[in-house]
C-alpha cells in the first residue's frame, strides 16, 4: 500500500534533548506544506508542547485504555493527517510496550501510514541501550538518530545506526542562544504567527530563526523523501 | 482418519470464564484447521452458540436424548474434535454420567482421545473442587485452568497451600489464561464474534467492521499468549491431527 502520511514520534527516554523543540518543528513544517497535522504531547510534567501549538497539539494520558484508544486509534487513522507524538520519559516505556503489543507500526503501516521515530541522541547507556530495544522491537517503523547540535558534537552516533525504510542521521542546526530564547516564549509558531510570540520577533532575528528553519525543513524534507523512495522501490520489487 | 477428541470445559463455579476458554479453544482449532463441533449446555438460550453459531449446538446434558446426540455421534461425525462447554455446577455430575453410559471407559482403552479443561476461580472452595473432580477424571488428560480474570494470584505467593492443591493430580497440567483488559472484553462480548474475528476486524456475519484498533491488538496479543499455551500442553498432539501447522496464534 502506498504511503499516504506520516505520523512521527519525537522520543526519548531522557530530558533536555531538544525533543518538544523539534515536535514543534515538524508540526510547523507541515503547516508549512499546508497539510492538516495533530499533534500529541504524552509529558505528564510539563505539556510544552501543547502550550506551545495550542491549535494543533493536545495532552494525551495513555495511562488507561481510554486514553491509549484515543491516543492510537487515532495515530493509524487512514485520513491523510500528519501525526506528532512528542514522547518524553515519562510515558516512553509505556507507550512503546502498548505499541509492541498492539502491533502499532504494523497496523500504521498496511494503512499507508509510514511510522517514523525520531530519536535525539545522547551518549548515556540508557539512551542507547533504549535505541537497540527500539530497532529490535519496530522492524517496521523507520528509526531515525537526531543529532542536535545545540547539545554539542555527535561523537557517538556509531551506538545510533539508522534503522528501517529511508533513515539516515538528521540534523537540528545550531541556534544561537539569543534567538533560543525568542522562540522557548509560549504559545510560538513559525507560520501561524497571528496570537503567537513570533508576530514580535524583531526583523533581524527573524531573518536568523528563517535560515534555520529552512536548513531544518530541508532535513525534514530529505527524509520524507527518502522513505516514500523506500516504500517505492520496495512495492516495484515485490 | 483421526480418533475423534472430546474435551469437556467445566467449572464448578460460575463465572470463572468457561465459556471464554471454550471459544478460545474453537478459535484455536479452527486455526488449524482441525474439523470441530461444539455443544453449549447452557440450554435453552445458549453462550458459546452466540460467538460460534456454525459450530455450537445447544444442548441440555442431562437429557438422555441429548447424551445421545453428542456422545453416539461422535464416531461418525466429520468433526475430529467435540468441545462440550458444561454449564457450571454440572461439571462432577457430567464425569459421573460419562462413567455410567462407559464414555470413561472407552477413553481408557483408547478409542477415544478425552480431556477435561477444569477452569478454577481464585478460592479456596474452588480448589476444593480438584480433588473431587480427579476423582471421576480418571485417566483423562486433565488440564487445571488458571483464568485470571481479575488480579487473582491463585496462592502463587503461598507454596504449601499452591502446591497441597495443584500437585495433587498425577499428570495434571497447567494452563494459565491471562487477564484480558475488561474493555477489550466486553467490546468482543458486544461485537458477539469469535475472538480471531473481532481481530480481523470483521462483523458476525464476516461484514468489515469498526473496531478499536487497540483493542483489537490486546485481544489479538492475549489469543496469542492462550494459544502458546496450548501449544505448550501440545494440545494438538492429543488431538492427533496431522494437519502439522504451527499456531496461527492471530497473525
Amino acid at each position: 500500500m502506498s504511503l499516504r502520511s506520516f505520523v512521527t514520534i519525537v522520543a526519548s527516554p531522557r530530558p533536555h534533548v531538544g525533543r518538544t523543540l523539534l515536535a514543534r518543528m515538524l508540526v510547523d513544517y507541515h503547516l508549512n506544506g499546508e497539510r492538516k497535522v495533530a499533534a500529541f504531547d504524552l509529558n505528564a510534567r510539563d505539556a510544552a508542547l501543547a502550550a506551545f501549538q495550542p491549535k494543533h497539539a493536545i495532552y494525551s494520558d495513555i495511562g488507561e485504555i481510554k486514553g491509549q484508544m484515543a491516543l492510537f486509534d487515532a495515530l493509524v487513522a487512514d485520513d491523510g493527517v500528519y501525526r506528532v507524538v512528542d514522547l518524553g520519559p515519562d510515558a516512553f516505556e509505556k507507550f512503546f510496550l502498548v505499541a509492541q503489543d498492539i502491533r502499532f507500526t504494523d497496523e500504521a503501516r498496511s494503512r499507508g501510514v509510514a511510522p517514523v521515530i525520531l530519536y535525539p541522541i545522547t551518549p548515556d547507556t540508557a539512551s542507547v541501550d533504549a535505541y537497540a530495544a527500539l530497532a529490535r522491537l519496530f522492524p517496521q517503523a523507520t528509526l531515525v538518530p537526531v543529532h542536535n547540535e545545540m547539545l554539542g558534537p555527535a561523537q557517538h552516533r556509531d551506538k545510533f545506526p539508522p534503522h528501517g525504510k529511508g533513515a539516515a542521521l538528521l540534523h537540528v542546526p545550531l541556534l544561537a542562544p539569543g534567538l533560543r530564547r525568542v522562540i522557548e516564549q509560549r504559545p510560538f509558531s513559525f507560520i501561524e504567527t497571528s496570537g503567537s510570540a513570533a508576530a514580535d520577533v524583531p526583523l533581524d532575528a527573524h531573518i536568523e530563526i528563517q535560515r534555520w528553519l529552512r536548513k531544518l525543513y530541508l532535513e525534514f524534507r530529505e527524509l520524507e523523501l527518502r522513505v516514500l523512495m523506500a516504500d517505492l522501490q520496495g512495492s516495484i520489487q515485490r | 482418519m483421526a480418533k475423534p477428541t472430546v474435551i469437556l470445559v467445566g467449572a464448578d463455579k460460575g463465572g470463572v470464564g468457561k465459556t471464554t476458554v471454550a471459544r478460545t479453544l474453537l478459535d484455536y482449532f479452527v486455526a488449524h484447521q482441525v474439523p470441530t463441533r461444539a455443544f453449549d449446555t447452557e440450554a435453552p438460550r445458549g453462550t458459546l452458540k452466540r460467538f460460534h453459531p456454525d459450530l455450537t449446538e445447544i444442548v441440555d446434558v442431562t437429557q438422555v436424548a441429548d447424551q445421545m446426540k453428542i456422545f453416539d455421534t461422535l464416531a461418525n461425525s466429520n468433526a475430529t474434535v467435540t468441545v462440550i462447554d458444561v454449564r457450571a455446577g454440572l461439571l462432577s455430575p457430567t464425569l459421573k454420567s460419562l462413567t455410567e453410559i462407559g464414555f470413561l471407559d472407552s477413553a481408557k482403552k483408547g478409542q477415544i482421545n478425552f480431556a477435561v479443561f477444569h477452569i478454577l476461580g481464585p478460592s479456596i472452595a474452588s480448589l476444593n473442587e480438584i480433588a473431587e473432580t480427579a476423582e471421576t477424571v480418571g485417566d483423562a488428560n486433565y488440564f487445571l485452568v488458571k483464568n485470571f480474570i481479575n488480579n487473582t494470584s491463585f496462592f502463587e505467593w503461598d507454596p504449601a497451600t499452591y502446591s497441597s492443591y495443584f500437585n495433587r493430580i498425577k499428570g495434571a497440567q497447567d494452563i494459565t489464561v491471562a487477564k484480558l483488559n475488561e474493555m477489550a472484553c466486553e467490546q468482543v462480548e458486544v461485537a458477539g464474534t469469535p475472538f480471531v474475528s473481532f481481530v480481523a476486524n470483521k462483523g458476525p456475519n464476516g461484514e468489515a467492521a469498526n473496531y478499536s484498533f487497540v483493542l483489537r491488538g490486546y485481544v489479538r496479543h492475549w489469543l496469542g499468549n492462550v494459544w502458546s499455551e496450548f501449544d505448550r500442553v501440545k494440545l494438538m498432539d492429543l488431538v492427533g491431527s496431522d494437519t502439522g501447522t504451527q499456531s496461527a496464534a492471530a497473525s
